[in-house]
């Protein structure tokens, strides 16, 4: 069976502006791993840079474009199934979300709901997924204070951070 | 820079468009296959690179006898080092950021990158702060070199 592998979009946006998304991606599937994202990512992947790019286009034309090219290509990889979408279990890990949220309001003093979705979905995701295949998740990201928000769920779920 | 010649200058800055375009310039009204043959690319990637150079017309094609036949448009591409300049002062998200939020911005962008680098902030936290998109600032992190 293979390893399953989250990674965050800061990993996803860096490749993809360096244009090594594809071969990454390729390279990580052949060392055995699937990798997913959640929902609240590919939004962040797709429509946020999306809007950003029709915003700036005409005076910034060649921004727009190579921004335009990355959702491209994160675009290309999910047709591909490079990358899977997987949808988090809100009601099944409500728990692990609202304590999430939680942690991070008490880190930046701001109410929970201001708590932007990406975070807990990506916790509540490597959770979820240990549930179900009850085998080590390994999570790839740059962001220390989302692993640190993650460290504090060690006791229930096995992973390890890979370094991209 | 306009959009046009943004366009231009991308698609012949790939030599094997180039090259279809030179070929096109000598042999008008080719077909794909043919294409592919002289110059010796695979009949997909001729389709795609056709593709593409008609977006940005510096190809164009009509169909003649149940035969699409491909032609170099007429284009002309002027590059100088003022040009130059223009298209990469516009080609950084950092740029956009410093003109929308001025020194002020770049202070707070600062702040919030070490308090991200020391595991204090995650990145989405850190781009709801500044009110940017994560796109953006994953963007920033990455063209100040700040991602550790």
């Amino acid at each position: 069976m293979s390893k399953k592998l989250i990674i965050d979009s800061s990993v996803l946006i860096v490749l993809g502006r360096k244009g090594e998304l594809e071969e990454y991606l390729k390279k990580r599937k052949k060392e055995g791993y699937e990798i997913l994202i959640p929902k609240a990512i590919s939004r962040e992947l797709t429509e946020e840079p999306r809007k950003l790019a029709t915003e700036i286009k005409k005076r910034s034309p060649l921004l727009a474009g190579s921004i335009t090219q990355s959702i491209e290509a994160i675009d290309a990889a999910i047709d591909d199934g490079l990358i899977k979408v997987v949808t988090v279990n809100y009601r099944k890990h409500s728990g692990v979300i609202d304590n999430v949220r939680k942690y991070l309001s008490q880190l930046e003093a701001k109410p929970e709901h201001a708590i932007k979705k990406g975070d807990p979905e990506l916790v509540a995701l490597v959770i979820q997924l240990y549930d179900k295949f009850e085998e080590k998740i390994f999570i790839s990201t740059q962001d220390k204070g989302l692993l640190r928000a993650l460290k504090s769920f060690s006791t229930v779920v096995e992973y390890e951070a890979l370094a991209y | 820079m306009s959009e046009r010649t943004v366009s231009i200058l991308k698609e012949v800055g790939n030599p094997n468009k180039a090259r279809i375009i030179a070929h096109l310039a000598k042999h008008r009204g080719e077909n794909a296959e043919d294409l592919g043959k002289h110059l010796g690319y695979p009949l997909p990637t001729v389709y795609k690179y056709l593709r593409e150079l008609e977006v940005a017309r510096v190809v164009r094609s009509e169909v003649r006898d149940k035969t699409r036949l491909y032609y170099a448009s007429d284009f002309k591409l002027e590059v100088s080092p003022k040009r130059l300049m223009d298209m990469f002062e516009e080609q950084s998200i950092l740029s956009l950021y410093k003109t929308r939020f001025g020194d002020d911005g770049m202070k707070r962008l600062g702040e919030v990158a070490e308090k991200v680098n020391a595991g204090k902030m995650t990145y989405r936290q850190a781009a709801s702060t500044l009110g940017i998109s994560y796109y953006e600032f994953v963007s920033l992190l990455d063209e100040t070199g700040a991602i550790q």
